[in-house]
């Protein structure tokens, strides 16, 4: 899962992507609500986790105009007020959750898990394709019941491929998705993951679209190809 | 206690009442009084009038029976006695025929008395060899008195009645100003700090609705003020104590060189949470009532040495002081504790945004009975517009790493120990003027 921090506490921030990163999601970090701006642009996330009080512009407005642009990334709030004028302003300005400081790294992947899903409109946290189930939370794979061991570049492929059932990802946003902006990568590697997890899942897990890139293969792919 | 309206219609029905019933006991008096005399007036007509018939008629045998007039045939008004007798007190006529009601007359002019227990005013009128006597009962003249009284008290009554009614309504109308600001009042919930609206109000009122809106008004900045303050207190204790739990998380989630950097991030949000809460404290003791007067007596020159330790730590050697040559032993007039933490504050500030190493510059001064500290910066200076934000509690330049309370501390300082603080911004950095009344030697 390819997540947006938009803190402006270095502190905090860091703990934030040391502590997600640790639980197997990709994150990015911005400081201010005009690199937040600058990387949806550029990028694709599946939730953004956003800090009400930027220095540059308030974190409400931010959320209320990134709205207003058709943005529907679920989104995330963090903050430390608590009165319940903030955090009804805060669901007003089109905030799907909302998170007090001091919070609990676990409950914080857990409720990013939990948009997701409500964005997917799945009611239960398992996602199932043929005979493989996911689980985002505990980040458990089975094939056919069995448990299946992947390391954490392949979980977040694994999970960028399913949650965009039939759509085509190019290599970028597979990269984006799976490694973040951050880490140094050689050319092959995304190749390297994608090898590793047709041999643990079955070929037809990830297909290649000539000159465009992958996607998930059909719910039955995998049977076929065993 | 009793309503308004009730007590100024008691005391002013009270007061009516008793004016009016005096007044209206002058006038029965008079009334009776004049009665009297007219009633007594008559018996005297009456007994002229009666001599002078006797006059005209014929002259009385002297028989011992007595002759009888009836009291039609000399003309006596109904309720009267009349008698007429000789010198010698031979009853020579009588207007009533009970032989036992004789009527007293050897006196002249008027006389009461009492003829079978019943009071009589009579008057006796001497003319020849008569004398004439006429009379009525007194209690014939108090049952027309009673009359009088009754026919003169019920109209004054009723008049004195309507006025208390009118009082009462007039006085409720006068008061209805008053009750519309109670019902306005009523209805407001306790917290409520919205204006009152009343309308019409008297000029009397006008002033005391307009004090109340203007305290209301006040109470609410100052509510707003004390919830700003505490969300933004909220906000800074718990910014550092989610860094602290945060990295304390991701420390148990890693391992190796991961782990010791969460625990060293841990460990200086920990830190970051020390010194917003001593500067919290401060803060809160600077602006409260507590004394900090601890017989201590520094120097200008030991307050900025000692300042000067707490502020730098480690790189003292940025700090650069100049103290001139000849220069004032005489101590601060302000406790020790609360000038190092000005000065501390400010330098602090300085430090933090100056650059690199670049160095910080304080210099000392008097000029007559006060000491002018002045700290230089070399950093990029403040925006003319942020100026005002300086002292402002929580209130950061851009990405400043301070807690946003320093320059707040020495803004309350300045306000309670009598000294003055001057921001100066230019592009080469910001120039901080602070004074500190000196004690005289």
């Amino acid at each position: 899962m390819h997540v947006l921090v938009c803190e402006d506490d270095e502190l905090i921030a860091s703990g934030i992507v040391a502590g997600l990163t640790a639980q197997g999601l990709t994150v990015e970090h911005v400081a201010t609500a005009s690199a937040a701006r600058a990387m949806l642009k550029v990028a694709e996330f599946d939730v953004m986790v956003l800090d009400l009080g930027l220095p540059d512009e308030d974190g409400l407005k931010l959320l209320q105009q990134l709205r207003h642009n058709g943005l529907e990334l679920p989104v995330l709030i963090l903050t430390a007020r608590d009165s319940v004028t903030d955090r009804v302003d805060g669901l007003q300005a089109g905030a799907d959750d909302y998170l007090l400081k001091p919070f609990d790294l676990r409950e914080l992947a857990a409720r990013l898990h939990t948009l997701l899903r409500r964005v997917a409109g799945r009611s239960v946290n398992l996602i199932e394709h043929g005979a493989l189930t996911y689980d985002p939370s505990s980040r458990e794979t089975t094939l056919a019941g069995q448990p299946v061991d992947l390391s954490r570049r392949e979980q977040s492929l694994l999970q960028a491929l399913l949650h965009n059932r039939g759509r085509v990802l190019s290599t970028e946003q597979l990269k984006d998705s799976v490694y973040g902006f951050n880490d140094e990568l050689e050319s092959n590697a995304l190749n390297v993951h994608i090898h590793h997890l047709r041999r643990k899942l079955g070929n037809g897990i990830v297909e290649t679209v000539r000159g465009l890139g992958y996607r998930l293969g059909p719910a039955d792919g995998g049977e076929q190809h065993k | 206690m009793m309503s308004l309206r009730l007590r100024l219609s008691l005391t002013l029905g009270a007061a009516f009442a008793l004016i009016w019933a005096l007044a209206a006991a002058w006038m029965l008096s008079d009334l009776r009084n004049q009665m009297m005399f007219s009633l007594d007036q008559r018996l005297v007509a009456s007994a002229r009038m009666v001599a002078g018939l006797m006059e005209q008629l014929p002259p009385v045998p002297s028989k011992g029976e007595g002759t009888h007039f009836s009291a039609e045939q000399l003309n006596i008004p109904g309720g009267m006695a009349c008698q007429v007798s000789s010198l010698r007190g031979e009853i020579l006529a009588r207007s009533h025929s009970d032989p036992g009601q004789t009527l007293e007359a050897e006196k002249m002019g008027f006389h009461d008395q009492i003829i079978d227990g019943a009071p009589w005013r009579s008057f006796t009128l001497a003319r020849g060899d008569l004398r004439i006597t006429t009379a009525d009962r007194q209690i014939e003249r108090e049952a027309l008195n009673m009359s009088i009284l009754l026919a003169a008290s019920v109209p004054v009554g009723v008049a004195l009645l309507g006025c208390l009614c009118l009082l009462w309504l007039g006085i409720g109308q006068g008061l209805a100003p008053l009750n519309r600001m109670r019902d306005a009042l009523m209805r407001r919930s306790a917290d409520s700090l919205e204006p009152l609206q009343v309308q019409p109000l008297p000029s009397e009122l006008q002033p005391l609705l307009d004090t109340q809106n203007q305290l209301f008004q006040r109470i609410g900045k100052t509510i707003e003020r004390e919830r700003r303050l505490t969300g933004d207190a909220a906000h800074e204790l718990r910014s550092p104590l989610t860094a602290i739990k945060t990295h304390l998380q991701v420390a148990r989630m890693t391992e190796g060189a991961a782990r010791d950097q969460s625990l060293a991030w841990a460990e200086e949000g920990a830190d970051r949470l020390h010194r917003t809460l001593e500067q919290l404290l401060l803060l809160a003791r600077v602006e409260g009532s507590l004394s900090f007067d601890d017989g201590v007596q520094c120097s200008a020159e030991q307050v900025a040495k000692l300042a000067i330790q707490d502020a730098a730590g480690g790189d003292r050697e940025r700090i650069r002081f100049e103290v001139p040559a000849r220069f004032s032993q005489a101590p601060v007039q302000m406790p020790a504790v609360l000038s190092i933490a000005a000065l501390r504050n400010l330098l602090d500030n300085a430090l933090r945004h100056t650059p690199g190493e670049g160095p910080v510059e304080l210099s000392l001064q008097t000029t007559g009975d006060r000491v002018q500290f002045l700290v230089r910066d070399h950093g990029p200076g403040i925006a003319e517009d942020d100026l005002q934000h300086l002292t402002q509690r929580f209130w950061r330049n851009g990405q400043s790493t301070g807690c946003g309370l320093g320059l707040a501390i020495v803004q309350a300082i300045v306000q309670r120990c009598g000294c003055t603080l001057r921001f100066d911004s230019r592009p080469d950095g910001l120039r901080v003027e602070l004074t500190m009344p000196l004690q005289p030697i």
